[in-house]
């Protein structure tokens, strides 16, 4: 009787604070839930197993919290290779709209998620920190918010579920499809974990060739753009890279049904 | 009953801590960049940390320019000349006025230092096209204005959706999203910014959060005293500007 007062009390007092990285309490997914970024990362860096990987991380991480009976895909691209051409983001997620943990609504559907047309791209989709939830409705942890020089370490931030870790790998174009250019934006089609020759760190375009991530941010701080999906690279492709530009090797999952 | 209140208190401050960061806002991370001296004086960009009490009544834009002026001054960057960011509409005899050419050509710097640990002038846009996303790719992209880089002359946050009441994240603009007046007969600026009774404002969302994410044309207000402002989540703050 006492503790559900307490609870109840503190539910009410705590109503409005759920901070970033922690997980809400005794809170089932919405049954509506068809998006959310992936709690935790592969932890290869930028080799995921290709799309068929990451699209079982996806789903390994839904069935856990009940969300098993959809089909879950990975927001993610592939560059044209020879034999082979190019896999978009956009065309591998569905027509929407996609609800988040909570049933909150992200998107109406691909033209509102990506901003197809001036108008919509300048009214922008519904992603944002409080959206942008976890299959566990956790916030993802962004910049400033337990700021700490060691979120740049994977050794402190694979410890911790509170390092800065806003960086979505996408490999993605802001329309959701895939790059045609020479460079590598999807660390080989997310089969790579190779780290960039020492010195060539600097450019997150990744104009030196080194094998790299697009990402974006589901919290829309940072990079210059808050983009949500393509934003900047990462310093390589190996798991010890990405925390470098506050990354984990997180991703985005959308179910197709 | 004080006692009682105590004590549920102090148990919801255990059960919160079990679940709680070991580092909460640790801001040794952050430094300024090498070689940069950042001081307020550098700031050419801010939210007025204040509204000015009457609504969408600001005496026009004459007035609003004023009111940046003045807090501008107070924390030392009085020296750049201040523009309010926002539009007025068409009249007869009197052309309309686009927000976006009000406020010089960019960059444009914040000042943050309270929630940083350090101070910083952070670029909040490189130009124009940038900042009200010109092409679609830029567009796409979003604007460069983020909930922690959006803040007033004193370097403080924004109060934004999921933060402590009163949340002030509606921020008056009066402009389409390509930073232009209106040109239809609806009242978007609050009869260009001299009325605190009828009318309507269009605003921006200081973080991005609210009827999609666009940081200077997401909706319309339900009025324009100041109790309609706040009853949505404003305070009657606008952009600030330096044009030089």
């Amino acid at each position: 009787m006492v503790s559900g007062t307490v609870m109840l009390a503190c539910s009410l007092l705590f109503a409005q604070v759920q901070r970033p990285g922690e997980y809400p309490r005794g809170v089932k997914p919405s049954p509506m839930m068809n998006f959310f970024v992936t709690s935790e990362p592969i932890g290869d860096g930028g080799n995921l197993g290709g799309l068929a990987g990451a699209d079982a991380h996806c789903q390994t991480l839904a069935a856990a919290v009940g969300a098993g009976n959809r089909t879950w895909h990975a927001y993610l691209s592939t560059q044209a290779r020879p034999g082979k051409p190019a896999v978009n983001a956009r065309d591998r997620i569905g027509t929407g709209p996609w609800y988040n943990f909570k049933g909150e609504m992200i998107a109406q559907d691909l033209a509102h998620l990506h901003g197809d047309t001036m108008e919509l791209a300048h009214q922008g989709n519904n992603l944002n920190k409080l959206t942008g939830l976890t299959e566990k409705g956790q916030i993802v942890p962004g910049l400033y918010d337990y700021s700490d020089p060691r979120d740049n370490d994977w050794s402190y931030a694979k410890n911790t579920r509170f390092s800065t870790r806003h960086e979505m790998l996408t490999g993605t174009r802001t329309d959701g499809t895939a790059f045609t250019d020479a460079q590598d934006h999807t660390c080989d089609n997310w089969t790579s974990n190779a780290s960039p020759a020492s010195g060539r760190d600097g450019d997150l375009n990744a104009s030196d060739g080194r094998l790299n991530a697009q990402i974006g941010f589901p919290d829309r701080n940072g990079g210059g753009s808050g983009s949500w999906n393509s934003a900047h690279g990462t310093r390589g492709c190996a798991q010890e890279d990405l925390p470098k530009t506050h990354g984990i090797g997180l991703f985005y999952c959308f179910a197709t049904n | 009953m004080a006692k009682k209140s105590i004590f549920i208190l102090a148990a919801c401050l255990l059960l919160a801590q079990q679940d709680s960061p070991t580092a909460q806002f640790n801001t040794q991370g952050i430094t300024p960049p090498a070689g940069s001296n950042p001081s307020p004086a550098k700031m050419t960009f801010f939210v007025t940390s204040i509204g000015m009490g009457k609504g969408g009544d600001l005496g026009g834009l004459a007035g609003a320019d004023a009111h940046c002026q003045a807090l501008a001054a107070a924390v030392g960057a009085g020296s750049h000349t201040w523009h309010a960011y926002l539009s007025t509409q068409a009249r007869p005899g009197q052309p309309a006025i686009n927000a976006r050419d009000r406020i010089g050509t960019g960059p444009w710097f914040n000042w943050s230092f309270a929630q940083l640990g350090a101070p910083q002038n952070a670029v909040i846009s490189a130009n124009l096209a940038e900042l009200h996303g010109d092409t679609l790719v830029q567009a796409q992209r979003g604007s460069n204005l983020f909930k922690q880089s959006t803040r007033n002359e004193h370097g403080q946050l924004i109060n934004g959706v999921g933060d402590t009441p009163p949340i002030q994240h509606e921020i008056l603009t009066g402009s389409k999203w390509d930073g232009r007046a209106y040109d239809d007969n609806a009242d978007h600026t609050c009869n260009n910014w001299t009325s605190s009774t009828i009318g309507s404002a269009q605003v921006g969302h200081s973080d991005r959060i609210g009827n999609g994410s666009s940081w200077n044309s997401s909706n319309a207000t339900k009025g324009c005293s100041q109790a309609a402002l706040e009853s949505t989540g404003g305070a009657g703050l606008f952009y600030c500007f330096a044009i030089n």
